[in-house]
């Protein structure tokens, strides 16, 4: 992996079809092209390795959301966009941290991006829930639920999986437990 | 509690759009009449989609967490980290903004030289020597072979070469190196349009100075000249004006010192604004109390009115440098010259004697 970033970036309408098309060589070529990039950024402002990744990550999962509901419009370049995301994530989370924030490294040009990442933010905390609600559901439930939602597997499937002596036995179970997290989650 | 299971496996099928077109009518009409129910389905709507947002993050993540293996997360690092040297920080976070100041440095730096350039003056020089170029006269060496192996009576053109002016009673001429270089015979011309035959005496190419010697029978005595040679450096607006042969008649030159240095700052001649022609070479320069300030030598052709003239220093140093003896009654140096305090008409007047026209074939 060479740190050229014109010869393995791909073009952006390349990477805005795959993403809508879910492949996932796009989002290995797209993750690879502007990594280097992020990680600059980073290191260059406090940051390590680890911040890096996550901050890249969410950045890409803004991008993600935004081509999927189909209001992306190439008015400016992907790497512009992922790199003005990056920035206002990592500036946040300085801020939060409450670690020095002046003095900002700038490597590229920034697009305003405020709008896009509240309703990141809106998602993450609807993301964080579920997840608070399903490690609050416990085993089984849990993996019923994940089998059946996440990996969608068939009743019949998680029947097998779980030895219930029949399937209705199992949608019971099933139903239970999305009662259970259900609660969790709207109460949260 | 079996209603309750059937009930939420329906919700979920009409949420998923897996009812059958009746299946889905009954149901939205049950939904109408059953606010809970109502209630149920939106609850579950919004629950399928946080579950649905839910499990694309976490395969986009897994996906991520796989190509993130994949890269060589150190190398780059290293390659991006900050470096150690603050210049190489420095260079990294602002190559853009260094570029463009670079850049405009460097067109400044253009523009300097372009017009530093154009003051400088770097123009051709033109020597004011008449039409006596090589070529020109090699051609009339053919012709005057040609001329004699017809046996016909030559008859010398009227050409004419430049100026040049006497520094001596005995007919000693003082003129420019460049007139007489590579002639094969000089005559000079006086004001009354009687010639004599002169031979070069002295040459100093460096200064663009040459000394002739009149050698024609028929010369007399001139005369004592009336001029001397100024000591001392010339001044920047001082007032000076030559004679000189451009054309065939004595032609009277008005001008001022512009400048201590010669072309590119030649220290052995300084620059004047006077006009000059080709054929003014080697005409005494003047100031107003008639003393001989210096020799005109070339002028640039690029800039009008800057001629060019040796300083009176090095006419005196050619004068010095061939046997006082043979000078009789020499031009002074330093001393009171006998124009001054006459009017320019005068001075032109009495001068007239003492400047002539040098020929050259």
């Amino acid at each position: 992996m060479s740190f050229k970033l014109s010869s393995s970036v791909p073009t952006d309408r390349e990477v805005v079809l795959g993403i809508l098309n879910n492949s996932e060589e796009a989002l290995n070529k797209l993750y690879a092209g502007y990594y280097p990039m992020v990680l600059q950024f980073i290191l260059n402002n406090n940051g390590d390795e680890d911040d890096a990744k996550d901050v890249y990550q969410e950045a890409i999962i803004v991008l993600y959301n935004k081509i999927k509901t189909g209001n992306f419009e190439l008015s400016s370049k992907l790497k512009t966009y992922l790199y003005s995301v990056s920035r206002r994530i990592w500036l946040k989370k300085l801020s939060q941290q409450s670690r020095k924030t002046s003095n900002i490294a700038d490597f590229e040009d920034v697009l305003a991006v405020d709008e896009d990442l509240e309703q990141h933010e809106q998602k993450d905390l609807q993301f964080d829930q579920m997840k608070v609600a399903l490690e609050g559901l416990g085993e089984p439930c849990k993996t019923i639920i994940q089998d059946f939602y996440i990996h969608s597997l068939s009743m019949q499937e998680i029947c097998e999986k779980f030895g219930y002596t029949n399937t209705d036995n199992a949608k019971t179970q099933k139903y239970k437990c999305l009662q259970r997290l259900k609660k969790l989650f709207f109460q949260a | 509690m079996r209603n309750e299971i059937e009930l939420e496996a329906i919700i979920e099928d009409y949420l998923n759009g897996k009812l059958t077109a009746d299946e889905q009518k009954a149901f939205e009409q049950l939904r109408n009449n059953d606010p809970i129910v109502d209630h149920k389905v939106v609850a579950h709507k919004v629950f399928l989609e946080s579950m649905k947002q839910y499990a694309d993050v976490l395969l986009l993540k897994h996906q991520m967490d796989l190509a993130h293996e994949q890269l060589d997360v150190a190398t780059i690092s290293a390659q991006v980290k900050p470096h150690s040297s603050r210049i190489v920080r420095i260079w990294r976070n602002n190559k853009s903004a260094i570029a463009v100041a670079a850049s405009f440095l460097i067109l400044a730096m253009v523009m300097l030289y372009s017009i530093q350039s154009q003051t400088k003056q770097d123009g051709s020089y033109e020597e004011l020597k008449g039409e006596v170029s090589r070529i020109k006269q090699s051609q009339n060496n053919l012709i005057r072979n040609f001329n004699a192996n017809a046996s016909k009576p030559h008859i010398a053109p009227a050409r004419f070469g430049g100026s040049g002016f006497a520094i001596s009673s005995n007919g000693y001429i003082l003129t420019n190196y460049h007139v007489i270089k590579g002639a094969d015979s000089v005559y000079i011309q006086n004001s009354k349009g009687a010639s004599f035959k002169v031979k070069a005496f002295y040459t100093d190419p460096i200064n663009d100075i040459a000394i002739l010697k009149i050698t024609d029978p028929s010369f007399t005595n001139l005369g004592s000249v009336p001029y001397s040679i100024k000591k001392g450096s010339i001044t920047i607006g001082e007032a000076v004006y030559t004679l000189g042969y451009p054309k065939d008649d004595v032609v009277l030159g008005d001008g001022y010192v512009s400048s201590k240095t010669g072309l590119n700052g030649d220290t052995l001649a300084y620059q004047i604004a006077i006009p000059v022609n080709p054929g003014n070479s080697g005409g005494p320069l003047l100031d107003n109390n008639g003393n001989i300030v210096g020799v005109i030598k070339g002028k640039e052709n690029k800039i009008d009115g800057a001629a060019f003239a040796v300083k009176p220093k090095y006419i005196m140093e050619a004068l010095n440098s061939i046997p006082q003896d043979s000078l009789s009654r020499r031009v002074a140096y330093g001393k009171r010259s006998s124009l001054q305090g006459l009017k320019r008409t005068k001075q032109v007047e009495k001068m007239q004697d003492y400047v002539f026209m040098i020929k050259v074939y």
